[in-house]
């Protein structure tokens, strides 16, 4: 995300909230129902970061929301303790910390599961609220007599005891809170977070340990939820047991829904629609007992009409109006790439990794006894494999041939049932994907993987932030453009792979060949020593195959790959070596010129039925 | 208090929000943003009694669980209002001072949905404050509303009055001098229908007890357990507690099936109670054990039939056929029947007659003005109600007033299709309740 | 020191709702399995079958008709919204889904709660299965004996339409391979369509033959919601057999712990569920790879 007016959306937040007060309540908002969609808000923020983001839909934001104002309003009710921003500090703490705990579990399972999960893990927390923590929540009563925010400065105290006072206290932490908000999704790991959302299995491929920054966002989303929860209790001096209610979770989903996730302001807004729809049809339409039934049809339609919300809803109207001129024709870009005369060879591509003391010469990967059984089918048997440092070896083979079980194997993606990868004298059977491409192995895949609601840039961003931060760091609060190396190691790859011009185009608009390009780049940026390629040449026009085989052959330079692909021409003109596989097994290992000439390859490819004749 | 924004806002003050919100509210030696109340307004005082109508607020569940015993209940409330803005005959005799409105102005409801969740309450009546100044709220059906809204009272000065609420702690450790409670609660159903029992089946019976699991349930339980222990040697021979929300009530019925109990005593509310009743008739439990539903639920008997509540001992507020002893009592029910259709149960009850005590006390104090209309309640004197003579409290700002215990005819006996019980007994309220400070009650400031 | 005739009626409380919730999960998890969308509005359809066959015992006093009217409707119910809403969803995001349908439950609930009120209802069990069974170990409820006989003849049915039938067929290949199902060239949308219903009419079954035990009141689904999740979740999301298995362990968990104390019933269930998830991510019967 290029920021060319930094802190702009920090500016007009801060400028909204202070317009707040005189603006809304001529549209009919009472201050305390201001304060509440600021609380809202801010609950909101944290849960944005995690479903909007990170794509993990949790239901059981409702545990932490309580955990933390509980936490706050027994310190400062029943424990005497006497400060009240420093008991809600600890209480987002606390909500934190049981998050972190909460997250061990449901982060066991993602999507759909992982949404069950958290309903019941809240259902849990609501149990043990009302029964055995009664003594120190007050049970279905709560905490009654929390008391206001105050600070003091030698004589003079501040106190925020009533509605517009207690807002600007609010509105001071939910400036606080947007502005961490939106450093951690500018982040390097807010990278990874959408990375997440869009393909966890690329981003985990790519080398980030994508359970650790899970765990991560749900920490983030906690403390926030804690954070709102205890202001909660101290705006309306009573922390209320229903914030442990799956309806308070179910709210804020839907008002995500409304405002639209993934915006950070989404929350608020949808706290603001809500909150004034359920005051509008009680008491000025005096719906009685069916303003439920009518605002549930409200939020059935936007669900259904306004895919984005009403913020992403804006930011697409705004988009439109403005963003025409950026969106370039991909014909026009082919265009342009083709009169240009694509030249990949005259690019430089960034140095492969040298990690350790591992030796430059001899077998950079050895396999030795490779199977692979699903039931009693062996998709690969006794597969015996070696390449030596800086080799282009290619693979070959019928369909069904086992080659894409063999890659998945070599990158660790699926554990072999038997057998030994070592890879730069290392043993890594067993290993995970995300170790692995640490180490510098990866591939790019046969069916494109890539982050489709992001740009190019942002693609291979997170791409080459695997290399560059390791497969865990948080740094939260780090622009992506203090990351050392970055933006060069963007450019220089998206030159490679002839993206440059599209750098700031979504990939869902890309053509076909682009994104087979890109997918590639996605595997360069992490810059492989080994570097596997999954048919990459498959479904291109002769012209981009052209200029893909140029692109192999230029980052072949220094590296060490290994390609499958249909296209033998193209093939036999890059490697130096074919293996070729039959039905899991090796058949026979060669020069191109030994393997056009084998009787057995021969076999192999007229025998069989999908006869692709070498 | 600085509620109203719309309002006189000074240039000077305006510029201190801006400044504030910006995050220089954290600049030393800002004059202090709590501007402090000039003596008389307090709460919405007189803001909210200024023009020709003053506003109240309830907040009742008309969603969830509690929404048909909510619904009741307002309709209690707005009979109340129209009877003291067009001065109904009962109206007059409960506060002869009303007429045709309150201190010369009309009083206007307005309701929102609570779902019995006290969050939800109190955001509705704050925003019932600051939209509409309130000059009284009222809601509940749920102690923890009624305990919420107290405590919510008490911060805003704003007077409130309890819907049903059962717990002791209301008007015991959680009183305000802000809140009042006309209707009787655990401690007072248990020391009523005690009596009831003991005299009825004698010493020394084992009990066993369904008790919903949150607070309410456990002081009821308590409270009728030690009664029936100290006083008649009755032994509780098993408490089976199930979370809010039950659906299925069989383990706890199996439990209760094999402890050998002569007596079920049912502390479950709302539908907890419809469903736990029904299906301990369904495992045979009934009519094989008493049922003693110590507080009873409004519409329990419409809800799981006669065939059930036959034989059923119960401790309520009021029960409709009690017209034919009281004059009043018979204006209520008639009046509800006429604009409802069907004949009020306590909610409504409790209701309509909390209202008309608080117009009697706003009408003898002359003033809306808080403190003034506390202090007229606090001086106990003896008004009337539904059910005879009653009196506040000054202690605890609970009423003193009688509890009606009724046993369930059986479908036969029945007149029309709402005679499900028979009033067996009217306890006198002074006898029932416990001493003031018993719950440790702390009334609080007036201003 | 346990009391072994309450412990044996224990056990059969957990079998009769570990019966029900098996059912009702099963509902779920095949319109899971197969169309990928978790239907929140499942505790919704439970609620609505109860209503539906309370009006029609209403007007036919019958109990048999009261249980066809029921789950006929239910069904139907599910057809008209799987055709106008959910099959718009098939292509965006789960979370739509999600949030498209847990609208719809409120929109359910709420409307139920508009038409008739919060009053629960009664529907009384068919005449021959009121009262008490002697069983010489201990007396159950009779309609309870007969609804673990229901459930299980229902269970029965709906494990012959999955494993028997050509529809059957293509939802359990639909659940193991939903690329497969395309490629049959079968009307995919047609089926999704019934599977949709079947599994909606699932939870209306229950709702109506569970109206004697429970009486029905428009919240009535969300507390059972919340309970099939544990049991999918136990069982494995997307299998038949799991729902099943987790609906009996389930059931058996809450009766059994209650025995010791009840208010712990609840919180052991979560505890085996979290235990599940530890040892057995994927749930009992639950296959890799389905999220």
């Amino acid at each position: 995300m290029p920021m060319k007016r930094p802190h702009l959306v920090e500016l007009l937040t801060a400028l909204g909230l202070i317009l707040v007060p005189f603006v809304l309540p001529h549209l009919g908002f009472s201050p305390s129902t201001i304060n509440r969609i600021l609380i809202w808000g801010l609950f909101g923020l944290g849960f944005d970061i995690l479903f909007g983001y990170t794509g993990l839909l949790s239901f059981g934001q409702s545990a932490l929301y309580g955990t933390g104002g509980m936490f706050a309003a027994y310190l400062l009710t029943e424990a005497g303790f006497p400060n009240v921003i420093a008991a809600i500090f600890i209480g987002a703490i606390a909500a934190g910390v049981v998050g972190y705990l909460v997250g061990l579990i449901a982060l066991k399972r993602t999507g759909i599961y992982f949404a069950m999960i958290t309903v019941a893990i809240a259902e849990v927390f609501y149990f043990v609220e009302f029964n055995p923590l009664s003594d120190f929540t007050g049970g279905e009563n709560g905490l009654p007599g929390v008391p206001a925010p105050q600070i003091a400065f030698g004589s003079t105290v501040l106190k925020f005891n009533t509605d517009w006072t207690m807002y600007m206290f609010l509105a001071f932490w939910y400036f606080i809170g947007i502005v961490i908000a939106l450093r951690i999704v500018r982040s390097p790991v807010g990278a990874i977070l959408s990375a997440i959302r869009d393909n966890p299995l690329r981003a985990s491929a790519l080398g980030h340990n994508i359970h650790g920054y899970k765990l991560t966002a749900f920490v983030v989303a906690a403390i926030y939820a804690g954070f709102a929860g205890g202001l909660l209790g101290t705006m309306q001096g009573f922390m209320p047991p229903d914030a442990f209610l799956f309806e308070t979770s179910g709210q804020l989903v839907m008002q995500t829904a409304i405002g639209g996730s993934g915006t950070l302001f989404g929350p608020l807004v949808g706290a603001a629609v809500w909150l004034y729809l359920s005051d509008f049809f009680q008491n000025v339409l005096q719906l009685g007992a069916t303003w439920k039934l009518v605002l549930g049809v409200v939020f059935v339609l936007l669900v259904f009409f306004l895919r984005r919300g009403i913020v992403g809803g804006i930011v697409d109207l705004y988009r439109l109006a403005t963003g025409g001129r950026k969106a370039v024709d991909p014909d026009e870009a082919a265009e342009t790439s083709a009169g240009t005369a694509f030249d990949p060879t005259a690019i430089e591509a960034m140095p492969s990794r040298r990690r350790g003391d591992a030796p430059v010469s001899g077998p950079i990967l050895q396999a030795t006894g490779l199977s692979k059984r699903y039931g009693g089918l062996f998709a690969n048997s006794d597969i015996d494999f070696s390449i030596e440092h800086g080799e282009m070896r290619g693979i070959i083979g019928p369909n069904g041939a086992g080659k894409s079980t063999f890659f998945k194997m070599l990158t660790c993606e699926i554990a072999p049932t038997s057998g030994k990868i070592v890879f730069e004298g290392r043993d890594i059977t067993g290993m995970g994907v995300t170790d692995v491409c640490q180490l510098g192995l990866t591939k790019s895949y046969q069916i494109n993987q890539l982050f489709d609601r992001l740009t190019v840039r942002q693609n291979l961003i997170i791409a080459a932030l695997g290399e560059t931060r390791g497969k865990f760091k948080l740094d939260l609060f780090k622009g992506l453009h203090k990351v050392p190396g970055l933006d060069e190691r963007v450019e220089n790859t998206a030159a490679l792979v002839n993206l440059t011009r599209r750098l700031d185009t979504a990939v869902s608009e890309l053509a076909y060949g682009e994104k087979r390009r890109l997918e590639i780049g996605l595997a360069l940026a992490t810059s492989p020593s080994l570097l596997l390629l999954d048919e990459p040449l498959a479904g291109m026009s002769p012209r981009e195959r052209v200029e893909t085989v140029a692109l192999l052959k230029a980052i072949a330079r220094g590296r060490t790959m290994i390609v499958i692909d249909h296209d033998m021409d193209a093939l036999f003109e890059l490697v130096g070596k074919v293996t070729v596989l039959q039905e899991g097994r090796v058949l026979v290992e060669g020069t191109p010129a030994e393997i056009k000439t084998n009787a057995k390859v021969q076999e192999a490819y007229l025998g069989g039925v999908h006869g692709e004749v070498a | 208090m600085f509620h109203d924004l719309k309002g006189g806002l000074s240039r000077r003050r305006v510029m201190q929000l801006g400044a504030s919100v910006a995050g220089a509210a954290l600049i030393p030696g800002m004059p202090n943003l709590a501007w402090a109340a000039g003596e008389p307004p307090i709460g919405t005082w007189p803001a909210g009694s200024q023009g020709d109508t003053v506003s109240v607020g309830a907040a009742v569940p008309l969603t969830g669980s509690y929404a048909a015993q909510g619904a009741d209940e307002l309709k209690g409330w707005e009979l109340a209002v129209e009877h003291i803005n067009t001065g109904h005959e009962l109206m007059k005799k409960l506060a002869p001072k009303v007429d045709k409105g309150l201190l010369g102005k009309k009083v206007k409801l307005l309701s929102a949905d609570s779902g019995a969740k006290p969050n939800n309450a109190v955001q509705s009546q704050q925003t019932f404050i600051n939209d509409n100044k309130i000059i009284m709220m009222t809601g509940s059906t749920s102690s923890a509303v009624a305990v919420a809204l107290n405590k919510f009272a008490q911060r805003e000065k704003i007077l409130y009055l309890a819907g049903i609420s059962g717990s002791n702690d209301t008007t015991g450790k959680d009183c305000v001098r802000y809140g009042f409670r006309q209707n009787f609660f655990g401690q007072t159903a248990a020391a009523a229908i005690g009596p009831v029992l003991l005299k009825q089946f004698g010493k020394g019976k084992k009990a066993a007890f369904m008790t919903p699991d949150y607070t309410y349930g456990h002081t009821v339980t308590k409270s009728v357990n030690d009664y029936l222990t100290a006083n008649g040697g009755w032994k509780m021979v098993t408490n089976q507690v199930s979370p809010l929300g039950t659906q299925d009530y069989s383990q706890y019925l199996t439990n209760i099936a094999n402890s050998g109990a002569d007596f079920l005593i049912n502390v479950n509310w709302g539908r907890d109670a419809v469903l736990s009743t029904q299906q301990a008739k369904q495992f045979g439990l009934l009519p094989k054990m008493t049922l003693v539903i110590p507080y009873q639920i409004p519409f329990l008997a419409k809800e799981v039939g006669a065939e059930i509540t036959e034989g059923v001992f119960a401790a309520t507020d009021f029960w409709w056929t009690q017209e034919d002893q009281y004059p009043l009592a018979k204006l209520f029910v008639d009046a509800f029947k006429k604009k409802y259709g069907y004949r009020p149960e306590w909610g409504a009850e409790n209701a309509y007659v909390s209202f008309a005590h608080w117009a009697r006390m706003v009408s003898e104090a002359g003033t809306f003005y808080p403190p003034a209309v506390i202090k007229q309640y606090e001086k106990g004197e003896t008004i009337p109600s539904l059910l005879g003579d009653v009196h506040y409290r000054p202690e605890d700002h609970q009423c003193i007033r009688p509890v009606v215990i009724v046993r369930g005819k059986a479908k036969k006996a029945m007149k029309n299709d709402e005679d499900f019980w028979e009033v067996l007994e009217v306890v006198p309220g002074a006898g029932v309740m416990q001493k003031p400070d018993e719950f440790g009650c702390k009334l609080g400031d007036y201003t | 020191m346990i009391n072994w005739a309450n412990f044996i009626s224990q056990c059969f409380n957990g079998l009769v709702l570990g019966a029900l919730l098996a059912l009702i999960s099963s509902g779920l998890t095949i319109i899971y399995g197969t169309l990928g969308v978790l239907n929140l509005a499942h505790g919704a359809m439970f609620m609505l079958g109860g209503y539906a066959g309370w009006i029609a015992y209403t007007y036919t006093e019958s109990f048999l008709v009261a249980a066809a009217a029921g789950s006929l409707f239910v069904m139907i119910v599910g057809v008209v919204v799987e055709r106008i809403i959910i099959r718009h969803f098939y292509t965006r995001p789960h979370e739509d889904q999600l949030l498209v349908t847990f609208g719809l439950s409120v929109v359910l609930v709420e409307a139920v709660r508009f038409a008739f009120g919060s009053l629960s209802q009664r529907v009384p069990p068919p005449a021959p299965l009121v009262g008490i069974t002697d069983l010489g170990f201990m007396i159950y409820p009779t309609y309870r004996l007969a609804l673990l006989g229901i459930v299980a003849v229902a269970l029965l049915v709906l494990y012959f339409v999955l494993y028997k039938t050509r529809i059957g067929m293509i939802v359990r290949a639909g659940i193991e391979d939903s690329v497969m199902v395309d490629s049959l060239g079968i009307n995919v949308y047609r089926v999704f369509m019934l599977v949709f219903g079947i599994g909606a009419m699932a939870a209306g079954f229950a709702g109506i033959v569970n109206a004697p035990v429970v009486s029905i009141a428009p919240d009535m689904g969300e507390a059972i919601l919340v309970q099939t999740f544990v049991v999918v979740v136990i069982g494995g999301v997307g299998s038949f057999p799991g729902a099943i298995i987790g609906g009996l362990i389930a059931g058996e968990i809450i009766s059994i712990t209650s025995m010791f104390n009840p208010g712990y019933s609840y919180i052991m269930l979560f505890l085996a569920m979290t235990l599940v998830l530890v040892l057995r991510p994927h749930g009992l019967l639950g296959q890799a790879g389905r999220e």
